[in-house]
């Protein structure tokens, strides 16, 4: 027999630290990984969508620009085509939706021979300025929204819809 | 709008403004003769008619297509659907289809007979653009009815 036998007390905390350790890791890993996961992901290229418009082309005066993507809606899933109203504004790049702020519809620019200069929504007679501006006593409660935009090798591409910054 | 559960409740608030319906009218023929036009017909149909909704969303419920197999009387259809549309209240109907069969029904006065334009075999670029200039044809006919009626 040999000397350092293992009493009965050691072998039952050595068993009990073991299964312990295990099971408090097993615990405080994933939250660990967690924590850190968000500094780990990488910067996906963003949801920028490059359209055939040379940017050397756009004027002052508002033109539609469409695009399309892939939409999944539930298990179906389609092009979709969208389109934009896009001019220049001195060196700035102004990109609006086109979707009334009233209840949806597509709105023109100049849509109307009354009005030049504005956009319309032929629906109920929404109008808006050029820069997006919802006139008042027209339906629309808000200004047009806003496309955030980037120049990629001299073409167009369009980012996220956000609530238009121009207007302020 | 579109006839779905999460547009719904948008129309119902805002009937008011919105006072104008459209309904395909498809074609069902699965014979061995008709089943391409047929099934070429009604994808038209549909992406007219959605392209449709989305200019004028504000102001126009999209229905459901109504299909129905190719020996239905039309008549009988047609006055179906009128009579359900008017007790919704409903201003202006507007009946679209690319079956010939309808043009000789006269009880449906706002029916717009379009001719199937095939567009499956184009790619998505230009098949988008025939079809904006296909809308560009029902567009006026829906503000015509709108101006005159203000």
């Amino acid at each position: 027999m040999s000397n350092n036998r293992v009493s009965r007390r050691q072998f039952l905390s050595y068993t009990i630290m073991g299964v312990g350790g295990f099971m408090a890791s097993s615990l405080v890993l994933p939250m660990v990984r967690f924590a850190v996961d968000p500094a780990l992901q990488v910067e996906g290229d963003s949801d920028f969508i490059v359209t055939d418009q040379l940017v050397s082309e756009l004027t002052e005066e508002p033109i539609r620009v469409s695009f399309s993507y892939e939409q999944q809606d539930a298990w179906y899933t389609s092009e979709v085509t969208n389109d934009a109203w896009v001019y220049k504004a001195g060196d700035e790049i102004i990109a609006l939706s086109p979707v009334c702020k009233h209840l949806g519809c597509t709105v023109q620019w100049e849509g109307s021979a009354d009005f030049p200069n504005q956009f319309f929504c032929p629906c109920h007679n929404g109008r808006y300025e050029k820069n997006g501006n919802n006139i008042p006593g027209t339906p629309p409660l808000g200004p047009l929204d806003q496309f955030v935009v980037e120049v990629r090798d001299g073409y167009l591409a369009l980012g996220e819809v956000k609530p238009n910054f121009i207007v302020s | 709008m579109l006839f779905a559960g999460r547009e719904i409740n948008q129309y119902i608030e805002q009937k008011e403004y919105i006072d104008t319906a459209v309904v395909p009218l498809i074609e069902l023929d699965l014979g061995a003769g008709g089943i391409r036009q047929s099934s070429a017909a009604a994808e038209y149909m549909i992406s007219l008619t959605s392209l449709l909704e989305r200019q004028f969303k504000g102001r126009l419920l999209l229905l459901p297509p109504v299909s129905y197999p190719k020996n239905s009387d039309r008549a009988e259809i047609g006055s179906a659907i009128r009579k359900e549309l008017e007790s919704s209240g409903i201003k202006h109907v507007f009946y679209m289809t690319s079956d010939v069969k309808w043009r000789s029904e006269e009880d449906l006065d706002r029916l717009l007979w379009l001719p199937a334009v095939p567009v499956e075999h184009m790619d998505p670029k230009f098949r988008q653009s025939v079809m904006e200039d296909q809308l560009r044809q029902v567009l006026p006919l829906v503000l015509e009815a709108w101006n005159a009626s203000s």
